[in-house]
């Protein structure tokens, strides 16, 4: 029996017949509970929204693990000094028109974290470089205690105010098309998402640091023997998720307040999200995130188990895991050895 | 498998005997207060037999995760939901009577709570067989993966499940352990006794499977799955007993924490809970028994030095900066002794020996080997 | 190679003291007034000729300075700070036979975890021979330490607001040791129930936080609202950091009347926001969580129209001056604003009060009392002795039955006008 249920099409077999089943779970609910089309249309906007911040956090643990095969889950907090720092320099009393002044916040706290990021692989990873997996994730997490005590001390427990970006107000400009409540911010992040997509893919397809990237990520040593430094694609990959978390964090800080510890929860989702991935594509990881997000929001939405919102997202992972271990899209089938 | 010479062969033995001599000197001074000394007059306050209790306590948890991390090499980011039931376990048939009026008379009888680890255990480690089965097929950062999964599920659940878990201010009014009606195992300085001689059965235990054929199985399969396989070892079969083993661990650490803070609330049991034990697996050494107290230790003392000393090197500063510093001693020590504190000190000592007989002008060329202690 | 790393983390390390050094607030400038509810720390005329130095009294103090209470516990251990200072100004308490002692707070940061606490409380039972102790911001830490206190015989004054840190539910038997310094949720929950009777509302939708205050506040309040006779049509949990609120469809669908919310900001801010944006029209209450500036400041425009049961020591300066607690909420204020720079923080007054308790207590003990007989009258000073007794909550009155002191009466009602908290008067409802 297992040795059927392991074969590739009793798998699809299932999957589909598991994803029938869900949607019309969902739709009985709906229909039991009085929640109509538009109800699942505000869920799932949101969830769309809620998942481009997964998803951003997830292509930094992709691109860091890809490359040099660490799990950083200082990825949280970089989005979260991102939101900090944006907010901060905008406080700032600077002779500047306000929309000037938020770009230059925004400019200036992702040149900041990013070079938080780089001081973290420097200093951090880079000594112990040779070390097990598990050595580089507590690195990691030694990492991200301390800077969440730092941003602790620096901004207190008080949360911060980003405005955004359309009106430069700290209260969003919302929209109500056919009776759903958009907020103006929400087409940011979506812009924001693709083009950060579109960005990496262009960078990893057509440009020679992307390839020698994809390269160090695919074969380590024979990366290194074609002349491709991995002690530097490992400090780029680092710069970039740190880039990415920033500019997750300054586009997501109007809706979320920001707060010294939301970092926590959007690592754990973010990882989530790169998991589905296969923790190697791109766009897995973009995939994975929305689909965490979409997924949490409808279940928790038409079920009423809002306080199991997070198990929801677990349980998917886990599902993922067991259905389809190499993620969503990408990554070689991973047999037997793990090295 | 490498062939450890000298020190390193005999390491878990040392640092064991080492240790459990540590252990009931320490007891025996609080308990018989020779000369009027208190435990307290040694460490200047700063280290507490609670602390020790909580040290005995999560050291029975990381020897069963150094067995399933260290030797079979499965990552574990949920091991606190297997502490987690061990303690709701113990709490939930402890407080029947007094909360629930269920059996009255045999649920308030001195041997129930006993019954009750038993009963833990027993739960838990049926919980680890069923779901290892399925998750023990996956590899690296995908178990990982999933025991994380599996913890945030647990801790979920001990959060939401209202009139039988306690909801988030959890089930208090546990009752202390006792033999009899006479005598109890309380005050702390009691408890302290059980404790380690738990903590220490669970590492004689664990010294046995290493050196058994499942012992030998589990490296086999740490070093090369591929060739365990291909020599006949049955790898699916011996994950899932080594999971099964370090839940059943967890699972009494979990009681005796119950009994002992005499309330269970869901906050321990979480993912940041999980990832500090694997944190002091790592840094007590995962391949070694004996690591784990020493890991466990290294914690506990650390972060009550920081919380005694903090204030002297700079002025006005509070928790926050403690953890700051904790934060960087974590990664210093990760960066300095990957493989973990007991084999830095093995590695430390072979180099003292070194030196010596190179001193000696001995031409022996010596080898410091460190790695996989027998 | 390791020397980069050493000097990389050198210079991080020195970075983040440095930083830290910077946001350490500067020493505390002595509070000019002394509070009211304070007795003045040094007896007027000394009838000894030179004073006699007593023994030292210590107070165990450790709010959740770290961890998911913090928004709690800075501002508490802020206030130990001032009330250090102030101590330290004055030289300590003087006993009624003369002697004066010192008082010393041991200030620990318990990282919102029952374990730490746990543990820290014996330590200054055992180690540090405190005479009392004031900690735990958060319920299940205070139910963490109440074990120990009870055990150890030693008074402790929570500052976390569930009544079942003072009272087991199901018996009924107040923990002898025990007391609360926190307003509970039960008094909130019947202010709601006349609000909402005054409103003629029928249907409730209940929104709370995911931590064991919001689901205190949600049981509380769905019990006395439900006992009243209003119809539970939603309930929500929600995470503090949850950015997407799938409640709020939920909450259209119910067709409720008015919405309640029970958390701390910014979560309650995000929810508020959160629905007051899909559905203008409805009303929203919430909790005492919520009775600080910066409930306000993080919301913004949509804060509006928001109504909440407060004491009034947040608009201090327009109580009136016959008003009894009206100097305690001055001096609170003053103190804590000058102190900190920032708006006066509801939960810091819970400390206040708490270590104004245990201070006035020790003033009536004299020279020479075991550490036992300390901590035995310090505990039936507070039960027996804090009878209509201004604090920043309100005029406790602690009894054998009652640990916690205070009733609904404690509260103002204040609604949310011109980003502003303003009375809002039964009258006018």
């Amino acid at each position: 029996m297992q040795r059927y249920l392991g074969t590739k099409s009793a798998k699809m077999a299932l999957t589909v017949a598991a994803a029938i089943l869900l949607v019309a779970i969902i739709a009985l609910l709906g229909y039991r509970n009085n929640y109509g089309p538009k109800a699942f249309a505000q869920w799932t906007m949101d969830g769309i929204r809620g998942g481009s911040i997964y998803a951003l956090v997830g292509l930094g643990f992709v691109i860091i693990h890809s490359v040099t095969g660490v799990i950083n889950f200082a990825q949280g907090e970089f989005v979260m000094l991102g939101a900090m720092l944006c907010a901060s320099i905008f406080e700032l009393d600077l002779p500047l028109p306000p929309a000037v002044k938020l770009v230059v916040a925004i400019v200036a706290s992702v040149i900041i974290v990013t070079l938080v990021g780089i001081l973290l692989e420097r200093g951090a990873i880079y000594p112990a470089r040779g070390a097990g997996v598990v050595t580089l994730i507590i690195i990691t997490i030694g990492a991200t205690i301390a800077i969440r005590a730092t941003a602790l001390i620096i901004w207190g427990t008080r949360a911060k105010i980003v405005p955004a970006f359309t009106n430069l107000h700290q209260n969003d400009l919302i929209f109500r098309p056919f009776g759903l409540t958009l907020g103006a911010q929400s087409l940011w992040i979506w812009g924001t998402v693709a083009l950060v997509l579109c960005a990496l893919l262009y960078f990893f397809e057509r440009t020679i640091m992307g390839k020698a990237l994809r390269a160090c990520a695919v074969n380590r040593r024979a990366a290194e023997l074609m002349g491709i430094n991995p002690s530097r694609m490992s400090l780029l990959s680092f710069a970039m998720a740190a880039a990415l978390g920033a500019i997750g964090g300054v586009v997501f800080g109007p809706v979320i307040r920001p707060q010294y510890d939301m970092g926590l929860v959007f690592g754990l989702k973010g990882f989530v999200a790169a998991i589905m991935a296969g923790m190697v594509s791109p766009l897995g990881a973009v995939l994975g995130g929305l689909i965490t997000g979409v997924a949490e929001n409808v279940g928790a939405g038409v079920t009423g188990l809002y306080g199991y919102k997070d198990l929801i997202a677990f349980v998917i992972l886990i599902l993922v895991l067991l259905l389809r271990p190499q993620g969503l899209i990408g990554g070689e089938e991973r047999g037997v050895e793990q090295s | 498998m490498s062939e450890e010479k000298g020190w390193a062969k005999h390491s878990n033995i040392v640092g064991i005997v080492a240790f459990a001599t540590l252990v009931v000197a320490l007891g025996l001074v609080e308990t018989f207060q020779p000369f009027g000394f208190r435990f307290r007059d040694f460490t200047g306050g700063m280290v507490t037999f609670d602390t020790l209790i909580r040290i005995g306590i999560l050291t029975i948890v990381v020897v069963g995760l150094n067995l399933l991390m260290g030797y079979a090499g499965q990552i574990s980011l949920g091991q606190a939901a297997f502490y987690g039931v061990g303690a709701y376990v113990s709490a939930i048939m402890s407080t029947l009577a007094s909360r629930h009026e269920v059996l009255p008379g045999i649920s308030d009888a001195w041997w129930w709570p006993w019954l009750a680890i038993l009963v833990a255990m027993l739960v838990t480690g049926a919980f680890a067989y069923a779901i290892g089965r399925p998750i023990l097929r996956l590899r690296g950062n995908y178990l990982a993966m999933a025991t994380l999964g599996l913890g945030v599920v647990m801790y979920t659940i001990f959060r939401e499940g209202g009139g039988i878990t306690g909801g988030h201010d959890g089930l208090a009014g546990i009752p202390r352990l006792s033999i009899g009606e006479s005598f109890a195992f309380w005050p702390v300085e009691r408890y302290y006794w059980l404790v380690w001689a738990a903590a220490f059965a669970v590492i004689i235990i664990g010294l046995n499977v290493i050196n058994s054929r499942v012992g030998r199985g589990l490296r086999a399969i740490h070093t090369s799955e591929l060739a365990a396989n291909t020599m006949g070892v049955d790898t699916d079969k011996y994950r899932v007993q080594v999971l099964v083993l370090s839940a059943m661990m967890a699972s009494l650490a979990g009681s005796l924490y119950a009994h002992f803070q005499a309330i269970v609330s869901p906050g321990p049991f979480g993912f940041v809970a999980s990832v500090e034990l694997v944190c002091m697996s790592a840094v007590g050494g995962m391949a070694s028994v004996w690591g784990a107290a020493l890991g466990v230790s290294f914690f506990f003392v650390i972060k009550e030095v920081l919380r005694a000393r903090m204030h002297q090197l700079l002025r006005g500063a509070g928790g926050e900066h403690e953890l700051i510093a904790y934060g960087i001693i974590l990664v210093l020590v990760m960066i300095f002794v990957p493989e973990g504190l007991s084999f830095g000190g093995i590695k430390a000592l072979s180099w003292l020996r070194n030196l010596a007989v190179f001193r000696r002008g001995d031409g022996r060329e010596i080898e410091a080997r460190t790695g996989q202690a027998g | 190679m390791k020397k980069i790393a050493l000097a990389a983390l050198t210079i991080f390390a020195l970075l983040a003291v440095t930083i830290s050094a910077c946001g350490t607030p500067a020493p505390p400038p002595t509070p000019t007034s002394p509070p009211a509810a304070a007795p003045t720390p040094v007896a007027e005329a000394t009838p000894i000729p030179e004073p006699v130095i007593g023994t030292t009294y210590k107070i165990g103090f450790a709010p959740a300075v770290t961890g998911g209470g913090s928004f709690l516990g800075v501002p508490e251990r802020n206030v130990a700070e001032i009330i250090q200072a102030s101590l330290d100004e004055a030289g300590g308490v003087t006993g009624p036979d003369g002697v004066i002692h010192e008082v010393e707070l041991i200030v620990g940061d318990t990282e919102s975890n029952p374990d730490v606490a746990a543990s820290l409380a014996r330590r200054y039972i055992d180690e540090d021979e405190v005479v009392a102790l004031v900690m735990g911001s958060l319920t299940p830490i205070s139910l963490a330490i109440s074990a120990v206190a009870m055990e150890a015989e030693v008074p402790y004054v929570s500052m976390a607001s569930a009544g079942v840190i003072v009272k087991n539910p199901d018996t009924g038997e107040v923990y002898h040791w025990v007391f609360k310094s926190p307003q509970g949720n039960l008094e909130v929950a019947q202010w709601q129930v006349e609000r909402l009777t005054a409103m003629g509302a029928e249907k409730v939708c209940y929104m709370y936080e995911n931590t064991g205050y919001g689901k205190d506040c949600f049981n509380n309040s769905s019990a006395q609202l439900t006992a009243a006779g209003f119809e539970n049509v939603f309930e929500g949990s929600f995470e503090r950091t949850d950015s997407e609120f799938p409640q709020v469809p939920g909450i259209e669908a119910a067709g409720c009347d008015v919405v309640i919310i029970g958390a701390i900001p910014p979560g309650a801010a995000n929810a508020h926001v959160a629905i007051r944006t899909a559905l203008p029209e409805l009303p929203i209450m919430h909790g005492h969580g919520v009775c600080v500036a910066d409930f306000i400041t993080v919301g913004g425009e949509p804060m509006e129209g928001a109504e909440m049961p407060c004491s009034a020591v947040i608009i201090a300066e327009d109580v009136p001056a016959d008003d009894p607690q009206k100097e305690v909420f001055m001096g609170f204020k003053s103190a804590y604003e000058e102190y900190t720079g920032e708006p006066v923080s509801t939960f810091g007054g819970h400390g206040w009060d708490a270590l104004y308790w245990v201070v006035e207590a020790l003033e009536t003990l004299p020279e020479g009392l075991s550490l036992a007989e300390q901590r035995s009258a310090i505990r039936d000073y507070i039960e027996t002795n804090i009878v209509d007794w201004p604090g920043t909550a309100g005029i406790f009155t602690l009894s054998p039955e009652d640990h916690a002191g205070l009733d609904y009466t404690s509260f103002t009602w204040f609604i949310v006008e011109d980003q502003k908290f303003v009375p809002f008067p039964q009258e006018d409802w």
